[in-house]
């Protein structure tokens, strides 16, 4: 329950060129740029072993088409050096399981349990606002799409502050109220800050259609995406989270920022929060 | 002689495409599609590439830039934009792609240096719903921004992740229905990297 209560926080919140006129090429220092986990698909493939060094794709019966040896070794570039967030052993033992000689562990684009975390601003009634947008891919005819699966926006959750509230003893529709054809239900609506008091306690607002409401009366409008990040899940006993790290270093690009040892019940649960996934 | 070899030159891609793909258009991508299919996407991404180069060059005359832009334009999709961040400013800005150029065009210098990095990523193809494919190409610039007096005065490497559309189509050559693969660019993610 712990962990679940941590990840729930953390997840809260070619080549010829022209110069005047004539081409050349530039012959700047590119060993970082090489080094760099430029995309999230670089991500996938470097976790894979399903490239060569110099970034090309690699297939079923190429040589080093998830060769073990490579994968070890990408495995371990492909986390946030500069962080301790992930310790040394957690990291190895990581590493270890999913390069098992048995029974290996891939991660799959087109599989379900990862998703990306958004942060976008927005104006919300002549205010910026960030919102978090938690998105998935899904599969439409023999195609792919990234689609909304929830939103989390603090000012949404507000609105329900009240549910589930057990001390209150004095806005409830008494139990007799069926009888006089709820003639005093008026008085849920006439203070609309208090109307979560009378909701049913284990009722779990849906953000996601708050988020569709608001956009569609025109109350939120889109500003622009401030972060992108990406969450695991598809390792047995493992999450971890993929963030960007701009810096001038090999060490740089998408990598893992963060990594937790989690039980599949966790797992399910973190899953159906935040996309909805039975 | 230059368009009659660039005339030359397509019909003979046209050809080596079509034995390529004039397969199953429901089937996955092969590697050695994939591979012609690259080669063409990272030709328009080397004229680009091209173009930004001298549309941002200063000596270019304004009806040589105006015509480059054009040029420049008819390698995307319709509506595609460019996203812009720097370090001292991550939030996104967005243009359209005639605007963009524009923009170049009119930066404020005495000169520029547009260089671009050797290297080059390719991600693989996804397809889309529609059945057309998608991919991204990442490349790298430096621009350099020099003052009459001052010398060099800005400076920068910025990352473009370059969105790539791959559509199969079908053209006539002497009467017979030969299938290719188009390709054009879409959005454009350009991110100013740390020095």
């Amino acid at each position: 329950m712990r962990i679940f209560s941590f990840i729930f926080l953390l997840l809260l919140p070619a080549v010829v060129f022209c110069q005047n006129g004539s081409f050349s090429s530039f012959t700047g220092d590119e060993s970082k740029f090489y080094a760099q986990t430029k995309q999230v698909n670089q991500f996938f493939r470097r976790f894979n072993a399903e490239e060569d060094v110099k970034g090309k794709r690699t297939y079923t019966g190429d040589s080093i088409y998830r060769d073990l040896k490579s994968r070890k070794k990408y495995l371990n570039i492909l986390f946030d050096t500069y962080s301790s967030a992930v310790s040394t052993e957690d990291r190895n033992s990581f590493i270890e399981q999913v390069t098992n000689k048995k029974s290996p562990v891939f991660l799959d684009f087109h599989g379900s349990d990862w998703f990306s975390e958004v942060t976008a601003s927005f104006i919300y009634k002549h205010e910026k606002v960030d919102i978090i947008l938690y998105m998935k891919i899904e599969k439409q005819n023999n195609g792919y799409k990234w689609v909304f699966s929830n939103v989390y926006l603090s000012r949404f959750n507000e609105l329900f502050s009240h549910v589930g509230d057990t001390t209150n003893l004095k806005l409830f529709l008494h139990p007799l109220s069926h009888e006089v054809d709820f003639m005093n239900i008026h008085k849920v609506f006439a203070e609309p800050d208090k109307m979560d008091y009378y909701l049913d306690r284990y009722y779990r607002p849906d953000q996601l259609a708050l988020f569709v409401s608001e956009i569609k009366n025109g109350n939120l409008k889109f500003e622009s995406v401030k972060e992108v990040k990406f969450h695991f899940l598809q390792i047995p006993g493992w999450y971890f989270e993929v963030s960007y790290f701009n810096r001038n270093s090999n060490n740089s690009g998408w990598l893992i920022s963060n990594m937790l040892k989690i039980n599949e019940k966790d797992k399910k649960e973190l899953l159906r929060n935040y996309i909805h996934e039975n | 002689m230059k368009i009659r070899s660039s005339i030359i030159g397509l019909i003979c891609l046209l050809i080596m495409t079509s034995g390529l793909f004039a397969q199953n258009k429901d089937e996955n991508i092969s590697p050695q599609r994939k591979q012609a299919i690259d080669s063409l996407a990272l030709e328009k991404v080397r004229d680009l590439s091209k173009y930004i180069s001298i549309i941002g060059n200063k000596s270019t005359p304004w009806s040589e830039s105006q015509r480059v832009i054009e040029r420049a334009v008819e390698l995307f999709m319709e509506n595609s934009e460019i996203g812009v961040s720097s370090l001292s400013k991550p939030d996104v800005a967005y243009f359209k792609v005639r605007e963009y150029f524009d923009r170049l065009m009119k930066l404020n210098y005495d000169r520029v240096n547009i260089d671009w990095y050797k290297i080059q990523y390719v991600s693989d193809l996804e397809r889309q719903p529609d059945g057309t494919y998608v991919g991204v190409i990442t490349i790298y610039q430096r621009f350099q921004g020099f003052d009459k007096e001052k010398g060099l005065i800005y400076e920068d490497t910025t990352k473009k992740d370059i969105t790539v559309y791959v559509k199969r189509k079908e053209t006539q050559i002497g009467g017979r229905l030969i299938g290719f693969w188009d390709v054009l660019l879409g959005d454009i993610r350009v991110k100013e990297t740390s020095k």
